[in-house]
């Protein structure tokens, strides 16, 4: 069997595939040890782990797991004690960055403060020039002295960051084999991102070396509780997963893995119910996280975790600081704001029972979109009497009903919803016409048509495993691992032979590190990509190998930027290897047939849409048949989330148990 | 018509995310470094006034500059569907040669006769022409900065109804045949044509979606909301007359301080910046005109807002601005302004805030570096025979706040532009970073400490022109109720010593020779350059 498993801040879910099919499980999070919640589930679900059993065999069972283990230790700055081995003369770039300061208009703004210590940072002399040719030698008897400074440091671990090592790593691994000898655990540049430009590639291994130390006892852990009952992979945030053993090593791969394996799993669902071009919508209580899926999921290199740029390959998700618990008041001017102050999930929205401010969802409760009776299956009772007195006040001020406030606010919400489709879509040179919004995460569904509407998008899907697409998705995941190298030439100067050639040893490491993994044969794909730009521009696009890869970039430049030169010199930047263990992907349950039917509502109630109240048709989701089909206004609850058909919307119930809206006039 | 809080906040999202979207098609589609980069650019829509409904938040030097822009567009050209007009005159709209600024007409209706909306962006490029390289020369006038392109119809619409234009190809050429990199500002001036065409096509859809009446009416309500939140945060000061006054080191010619002085009246929700008994315009090229004086006030007024509203006309309504024509900070034609843009912006920036410490001690922090430190390389590369030209500013100390040490390594006040990495500039020029730090203890001492500076230096792989435009080098920023003055910044030249002694590098001392804040000269290879950027001041007396 294969189970992923994604431990959320409340709930840790668990999605299993075996010959008896697809199962979904959900435990509370224990986050003191996240590892509790994980092994309960997994027994839960029929793992068995007494251990010992020779029967076992390692590589049938996997659990494929993704947390926010790492994401969170550089949030809440409870990682490792890191010191820094800088070339002399540069101790301060990642102190620096890149000059700018985070807020322009913000007298008070605040520092940035790096995850290493000033007094933790030591400079080494050395210096290799833009070629990698040595200008000054490193001394080892210098290394030897640094090591014993290290050590009376007290650090955890030791990034070492010289300048260059990029195109020569030589002086890095002298520095590394002389500290290890030493007994200290150190990374280097080069091996975490051999790219060029110095703070983000020192930013990406101060943050692996921050997380990893903490990575590596939580995983250590879980594979000695976990035995030889199942091989564990971990999620990483390129949207592929990777051995244990390998996330021990690297811990950076895995920092955005939650929202990555949210992407994957709703890539999956979109395509088994046929449909290739989506934004994927994932609405959660604080956050919202989305990114654009045209057949193929986008990565970038452009990322960062709080303040720090993190330059290994991942997914492309816009993320903005709204979601359903996002707390809606009046400013000083006299506006409506919702967020970014947010309630959360403690105390979480008023209507749940202990807060007091008016979030998102007890708008939604206001309106009649919410079935307080029916919530999340009837696991949970909404309190309408406190979402109305969390809005009264809030009214009052406005001069405002309170209906009128509670619509008000859902549109605030959906218009920072828009705007952040918008940058996934309009901002990389698509059309979001061309797309269909896929609603998942608590609150996705009850808001995507209306947001799909100011889009002018024609379809929004909400997949029966909304609820734990994460899971899914980390179940789906093949096992990817990335490599690249900087070339830093202009393509007139380098051969198809002297780019194989630099292609070769990634290759040959892609295979290796493949083979460890289990992969071989047709399970095995290694791709080729370059990144390419004009001579003169600072930022490159990537794009897929092949000998006309000149012509591919004017045309990619061109659809994503508007123009291209095709007689403009180009420069390649890097390569890139893309190395893909092929999962086994599992099918999703599907009914046999799909008959045409009128679904009978569990009630009519009334909700509020476009300022009016309009008789609502409440369904069950679970009670509703492959093919059931209904005008809005309706109300969709399921045990996993709730869809809401607004007016001028019909929708459908397809095969796999998605509900499938589109607009009636389009 | 009545302003519906619901609708406001989707009317603010609407016009913010527009002059976002331009911003972002510009930094996408931009070739020179400058742009995309260092994020040298500023975006915004206008009514048909041409007074702002919203700009992002891009360059504040730009904040004042850009509604000028659109006035001069629209008192020089009877603009009509699909024009777009060029400008970079900083005595007509402009601030100084290497911004260049294109303003477009937004007409809804097929028979309208005059435009609803305008929208504009302004770019810095690296290149306009003029005596050197960079066009950010030590120039005694104007016409030695470059090309000056007074505003000027850049595309020809094809009449209403249709929003294609065609680009003038005599105005194309002109300004090509001017600049020392064509193609890069080629590139340029189309991802700046791409960037208008967003926001017209944009604006349209708001007004087919809302019509026009709401549009147009909650575009006001934006800027009243604004003006509103101005007008409470000025309301806060005490009511009186606050002076203060700073000085530019000189202008690069004559080596006398140039003096600024500002007196700030607060009465009740208005105030006034008279910058009345400030020196007259001077020989170098710090000139200041109008336009960066104004934005200077408008953002050390924006800075006093606490909470984050959308930058708009609002924030000009409740100020007013005096600076008297033929002074250093209303400079007229034909005087050099390279460096008031980068310079002067900041010693007005200081002025401003100075006086609004006076009345606000507790808002205000102290200075910070003053200064963009304008470095700028040119020469021809050995390696490729091919001439290159290289641009950069740099960092400094930001000035403490109470109970808040100020930022180090940072660029302060009315820049936020990202340097370029040290891999990146030895891969492409012959230079090598030997040192890129901070500059420890150069910030001010005080209850609050002021950020440091920045320590960075150049060694010449071969000859190098090497244009120097920097202030703060004998005059430091200052502290703040009480604190110390940030160490000043210095400007060091260490000769490659000669042949004779080349064999023994370390063994003997090198000859360094303090450079001037503002200085031309040429670098042999070996020679080295040391820039080290002025501390912010500290906040507060310390116990001694």
């Amino acid at each position: 069997m294969r189970i992923g498993v994604d431990t959320g801040g409340t709930f840790t879910d668990f999605v299993r595939v075996d010959s008896r099919g697809l199962a979904t499980h959900k435990v509370r999070s224990t986050p003191d040890d996240p590892s509790r919640a994980i092994l309960e589930g997994l027994s839960a679900l029929g793992l068995d782990m007494s251990g010992g059993s020779a029967a076992a065999t390692p590589g049938r069972d996997v659990v494929v797991h993704g947390s926010t283990v790492a994401t969170n230790a550089v949030l809440e700055r409870r990682g490792a004690r890191v010191a820094l081995v800088a070339t002399a003369g540069f101790e301060d770039v990642i102190h620096i960055g890149r000059q700018t300061r985070p807020e322009l208009y913000n007298i008070f703004v605040k520092p940035r403060v790096p995850l290493v210590d000033r007094g933790l940072v030591f400079g080494v002399r050395e210096r290799l020039d833009a070629n990698g040719a040595v200008i000054t030698p490193l001394d080892p008897a210098e290394v030897d002295r640094l090591a014993l400074a290290l050590q009376s440091g007290g650090a955890d671990i030791v990034a070492v960051c010289l300048l260059h090592s990029y195109v020569n790593p030589a002086h890095e691994q002298l520095v590394a084999a002389r500290l290890r000898t030493a007994g200290l655990t150190v990374c280097t540049s080069a091996e975490v991102l051999p790219e060029y430009r110095e703070f983000e590639r020192w930013s990406t291994t101060v943050v692996n070396a921050y997380v990893t130390p903490l990575m590596d006892r939580y995983l250590g852990r879980l594979q000695a509780a976990l035995g030889r009952a199942a091989s564990l992979a971990i999620m990483q945030s390129n949207g592929g997963s990777i051995s244990a053993a390998a996330a021990r090593a690297q811990a950076v791969r895995t920092v955005l893995s939650g929202p990555a394996a949210g992407v994957v799993g709703a890539r999956e669902v979109a395509a088994a119910a046929g449909f290739r071009h989506v934004i994927s919508f994932d609405m959660g209580g604080t956050s919202t996280d989305v990114s654009l899926v045209d057949n193929s999921i986008r990565t970038t290199t452009d990322a960062r975790v709080g303040d720090f740029p993190v330059r290994v390959p991942v997914i492309d998700i816009h993320t903005v600081g709204a979601g359903g618990g996002s707390i809606a008041a009046v400013d000083s001017g006299g506006a409506l704001r919702v967020g970014p102050r947010s309630a959360g999930a403690e105390p979480g929205p008023a209507c749940y029972g202990s807060g007091t401010d008016l979030t998102v969802t007890d708008a939604n409760l206001l309106l009649g979109r919410l079935d307080p009776a029916h919530f999340f299956g009837g696991r949970m009772t909404l309190d309408l009497g406190r979402s109305e007195a969390a809005a009264a006040p809030v009214a009052a001020q406005l001069k405002l009903s309170i209906a009128e406030l509670a619509e008000g606010v859902v549109r605030v919400a959906n218009a920072n919803m828009e705007r952040a489709i918008r940058v996934v879509s309009v901002e990389r040179g698509y059309d979001p016409r061309d797309f269909s919004l896929l609603a998942f995460g608590g609150a996705g569904g009850m808001h995507a048509c209306e947001i799909a509407d100011a889009l002018e998008m024609k379809t929004v899907i909400v997949p029966r495993q909304a609820g734990v697409l994460s899971a899914l998705g980390m179940l789906v995941a093949d096992v990817t691992r990335d490599y690249s190298a900087s070339v830093l030439r202009r393509a007139t100067e380098l051969s198809a032979k002297d780019l194989d050639a630099r292609y070769q040893p990634l290759l040959a490491q892609a295979s290796r590190d493949l083979a460890v993994e289990g992969f071989s044969g047709s399970r095995a794909v290694r791709a080729r990509w370059i990144d390419v730009r004009y001579v003169g521009q600072s930022y490159e696009i990537t794009l897929p190998y092949a000998a006309g890869y000149r012509a591919a970039f004017d045309r990619l430049h061109g659809k994503t930027y508007g123009y291209a030169n095709p007689d403009r010199p180009v420069e390649v930047v890097n390569i890139r290897v893309v190395a893909h263990g092929r999962a086994a992907k599992p099918r999703l349950p599907r009914a046999k047939s799909l008959r045409t039917s009128t679904p009978k509502p569990l009630a009519i109630r009334r909700a509020r849409f476009d300022g009016r109240l309009w008789k609502t048709a409440t369904y069950q989701w679970e009670a509703l048949a492959a093919g059931a089909h209904a005008r809005g206004p309706a109300v969709i609850m399921g045990a996993e989330a709730t869809a809401v058909v607004p007016p001028g919307w019909a929708f459908h119930v397809d095969r796999m148990g998605n509900v499938i809206c589109a607009h009636t006039s389009r | 018509m009545r302003i519906h809080p619901v609708e406001f906040e989707v009317f603010k999202n609407l016009y913010l995310a527009i002059a976002e979207e331009m911003g972002v098609t510009l930094c996408r589609t931009g070739f020179s470094p400058n742009i995309k980069e260092r994020l040298d650019y500023s975006c915004a829509v206008y009514d048909a006034d041409g007074e702002t409904i919203a700009q992002g938040d891009h360059m504040p030097v730009h904040l004042g500059a850009m509604p000028l822009s659109v006035r001069a567009a629209i008192d020089s050209v009877d603009m009509r569907a699909g024009d777009i007009v060029v400008l970079n005159d900083p005595f007509h709209g402009g601030t100084h040669l290497p911004d260049i600024t294109l303003v477009s007409p937004v007409f809804i209706g097929a028979k309208d006769r005059t435009p609803t909306f305008y929208v504009a962006n302004r770019a810095h490029h690296s290149d306009v022409g003029g005596m050197s390289p960079g066009s950010m020369p030590v120039a005694r006038e104007i016409y030695q900065e470059g090309l000056i392109i007074p505003p000027v119809r850049l595309v020809r619409g094809q009449g209403h109804g249709s929003r294609e234009g065609a680009i003038d190809q005599a105005v194309w050429s002109m300004i090509l045949a001017n600049v020392r990199t064509p193609d890069e500002r080629a590139g340029d001036l189309s991802a700046q044509i791409a960037a208008n065409r967003v926001a017209e096509r944009r604006l349209l859809d708001v007004v087919r979606k809302y019509g026009k009446t709401r549009a147009v009416g909650y575009a006001r309500g934006l800027q009243d909301y604004t003006e509103r939140v101005v007008r409470a945060a000025i309301r806060k000061i005490p009511d009186g007359v606050y002076e203060f006054a700073d000085a530019l080191d000189n202008d690069g010619f004559r080596n006398a301080p140039v003096h600024i002085r500002a007196a700030l009246t607060i009465r009740g929700a208005h105030a006034t910046v008279d910058f009345t008994g400030s020196d007259p315009q001077v020989e170098g090229s710090v000139n200041a005109n109008f336009a960066i004086t104004l934005s200077a006030c408008l953002y050390a007024f924006r800075c006093l807002v606490e909470e984050d509203v959308l930058y708009n006309a609002g924030v000009a309504r409740p100020l007013t601005v005096i600076a008297p024509p033929g002074s250093i900070v209303n400079a007229e034609r034909p005087s050099a302004v390279a460096g008031g843009n980068v310079e002067t912006s900041q010693r007005i920036t200081d002025v401003v805030l100075g006086a609004l410490g006076r009345a606000l001690p507790e808002r205000v922090p102290a200075a910070s570096q003053g200064t963009m430190n304008n470095i700028t390389l040119g020469g021809v590369d050995p390696r490729t025979g091919a001439r290159f030209a290289y641009y950069e500013t740099m960092g400094g100390g930001m000035g403490a706040r109470l109970g808040m040490d100020g930022l180090s390594g940072v660029h302060t006040h009315m820049s936020n532009t990202r340097n370029t990495p040290v891999e990146a500039i030895e891969h492409y020029l012959p230079v090598r970073i030997t040192r890129y730090g901070l500059r420890r203890h150069s910030g001010g001492a005080g209850t609050s400490r002021g950020g440091d500076g920045i320590v960075r230096e150049y060694e010449m792989l071969t000859e190098t022109s090497v244009t120097l435009l920097s202030d703060r080098r004998e005059r430091p920023p200052y502290g703040a109720e009480g604190g110390e003055p940030g160490a000043c910044g210095r400007n060091t030249l260490i000769r490659k010593r000669d042949a004779g002694d080349a064999g023994r590098e370390k063994a003997g001392r090198e000859k360094e020779e303090r450079l001037p804040g503002k200085v031309q000269l040429t670098l042999q290879a070996g020679d080295r350059l040391r820039i080290e950027t002025p501390g912010g001041g500290g906040y507060g007396r310390r116990a001694r």
